[in-house]
């Protein structure tokens, strides 16, 4: 590859990066998805974040949560530096991979459904279109943490008036992490994206696909239990120990989730450069 | 003049059909050509290969040198692709624009390219709305307009004209005429006439063979076709077929004779013929130098 073919590569997997942001920020169609975006994370805040808030500040809640998640393996879930942001932390961990498989599920399928990817090849890499397309679905994802994180921060903020530092600091490893945590599950979704011809039928293909693959290990684990290790690979697998994590300290979960997304980016590259438009 | 496409031995199969048998062809810079054939004879699946959607399964074949598809031919080779449509979410000024800076120019390059094209395709009005909003003539148009975007080198168009009405393909045929100096167009299409007009090179598809290449320049056999008013077509043959130099004289259809003869034992046998006509009082309609396009293949592809 010559450097001019590098720089032009980088420039339209950039550009493309870009449109998927303006698609968002810049029509109409995304200012509805993020008028929604608003209207679930209003709920989100306005019930079980501050309610749990409100709950996690009572000594006896707190020392009978410690026991449950202490059970659990959880012990350093209670000492995130506020009370909204273990709600958040919870509830993001849970809810984000599942609303990351809905949200970037049509990365490239409907464009190829319509032709407009052929409008689109005319004049750059598919490896540009694909790299472009997921990192646009990325960073989307990343600016909705941002926002959200803050939203709590404010949330927190009204309640008690100021905010500590280990707050920030609290927010911005969260951040981070939950990026991180996305990353394969939209790298998942790039792979079915290219697979099929319709959002709605990559995200059947990802549970579907997901479940089968979780059920085979199993059945195989039945028989050979060392295939059971296969498990600790599957995206999201890492989850549980984030929950058990603290601090900085959770960052070290990062290896088994970027590896998942470059193993699944290689995967639908390939994919993709083999695929009639 | 200069190779631009060249395609030895190139197969493509969809399951057992085998769509495109073994194609040798080569195609130089310069008049457009056209690629005929009749529904199912492997027109499209040649268009997308050529513009890289699709890989062929044996042979090769090379645009410019590269393979369809590379990074290299990115601004050089443009396409109407058959039924590709623009995003419905932006307007068509967005998506017209980014394509331009996805060919490397900058943003305000791009929007004046963009002005430019939906200007030559007279929609310059609608840079600011959705395809949604367009008919299926003007999506067609706003689609060649894409094509036309920089300066390609070479344009690909998929049935340009399919679905337009006549006033839009004839406007899309002007718009062909007036840039072939420009660029190298290939246009695929069933209306042969419409390809007559515009195209310099032949390519005959049928059954995914290519039946005959060939070009449309006269050579030392003449050929003229006569189309009259009512006229008894037995007198017609008779007095025709004695003229000087005349080798057969065909009554084709109703009314129409086409006539082959020696260009250099009669030279000006369309002034000598007119002569013929008005001694014997017979009204035409049109006199045309040449064979058509659909004789010139027909006569060979017929045996």
């Amino acid at each position: 590859m010559s450097t001019t073919s590098i720089s032009r590569f980088c420039r339209n997997t950039w550009l493309i990066t870009r449109f998927e942001l303006f698609r968002l920020f810049g029509s109409p169609r995304g200012w509805f998805a993020l008028a929604a975006f608003a209207v679930i994370w209003f709920l989100i805040l306005r019930y079980p974040i501050f309610e749990a808030s409100s709950a996690l500040q009572q000594a006896d809640t707190q020392a009978m949560l410690r026991s449950v998640f202490g059970m659990v393996g959880l012990y350093q879930l209670m000492a995130w530096p506020l009370p909204e942001l273990i709600a958040y932390w919870l509830i993001c961990l849970v809810l984000l991979p599942l609303a990351a498989i809905v949200t970037s599920a049509d990365q490239t399928c409907s464009d190829r459904a319509r032709g407009t990817l052929r409008f689109l090849t005319l004049r750059t890499s598919r490896d540009s279109i694909f790299f472009g397309r997921f990192l646009g679905q990325w960073l989307v994802q990343g600016l909705l943490i941002v926002i959200s994180i803050l939203a709590t921060l404010g949330l927190a903020l009204w309640r008690q008036h100021s905010l500590s530092f280990a707050a920030f600091e609290a927010a911005l490893i969260m951040a981070l992490n939950l990026m991180i945590v996305l990353a394969p599950f939209t790298a998942l979704m790039a792979v079915c994206s290219v697979l099929v011809r319709s959002s709605k039928f990559a995200i059947c293909l990802a549970i579907v696909g997901g479940g089968v693959v979780i059920g085979l290990i199993s059945w195989a684990g039945w028989y050979f239990p060392d295939t059971l290790r296969l498990l600790q690979y599957v995206p999201g697998a890492q989850l549980p120990a984030l929950l058990a994590g603290q601090g900085w300290s959770t960052l070290k979960e990062v290896t088994l989730p970027l590896a998942q997304t470059l193993v699944l980016l290689g995967l639908g590259r390939m994919a993709l450069q083999g695929k009639s438009l | 003049m200069s190779t631009i496409i060249q395609a030895q031995q190139l197969s493509k199969s969809f399951g057992r059909h085998q769509v495109l048998k073994e194609l040798n062809f080569t195609i130089e810079a310069g008049e457009p050509i056209a690629l005929i054939g009749p529904n199912g004879a492997g027109k499209t699946t040649l268009f997308s290969i050529l513009c890289g959607f699709l890989a062929q399964d044996a042979g090769s074949i090379e645009i410019f040198g590269q393979k369809p598809g590379s990074d290299a031919l990115s601004g050089k080779v443009s396409a109407l692709p058959q039924d590709a449509m623009l995003d419905p979410n932006f307007s068509i000024g967005t998506q017209l624009t980014f394509y331009g800076q996805l060919q490397g120019m900058n943003k305000t390059t791009a929007i004046a390219e963009t002005k430019r094209v939906l200007a030559l395709v007279d929609l310059a009005d609608y840079f600011s709305q959705k395809a949604t909003v367009l008919s299926h003539g003007m999506r067609k148009r706003v689609a060649i307009a894409q094509a036309l975007l920089g300066q390609p080198e070479l344009v690909l168009l998929d049935e340009p004209t399919a679905g337009l009405d006549p006033v839009n393909a004839l406007q899309v045929r002007q718009i062909i005429a007036n840039l072939t100096s420009e660029a190298t167009f290939m246009i695929s299409s069933h209306n042969i006439f419409e390809l007559e007009r515009l195209c310099g090179t032949v390519l005959y598809l049928e059954h995914g063979k290519l039946v005959q290449q060939r070009s449309l320049q006269q050579g030392a056999v003449g050929y003229l076709n006569l189309q009259l008013e009512n006229a008894d077509a037995a007198q017609v043959l008779a007095v025709l077929r004695q003229l000087p130099g005349v080798h057969s004289v065909d009554n084709v259809q109703k009314n129409e004779f086409a006539l082959h003869f020696d260009r250099e034992l009669a030279p000006e046998l369309d002034i000598t013929r007119l002569g013929v006509l008005r001694a014997q009082g017979w009204q035409y309609r049109s006199l045309t130098q040449g064979r058509t396009l659909e004789q010139q293949l027909f006569a060979v592809a017929n045996g």
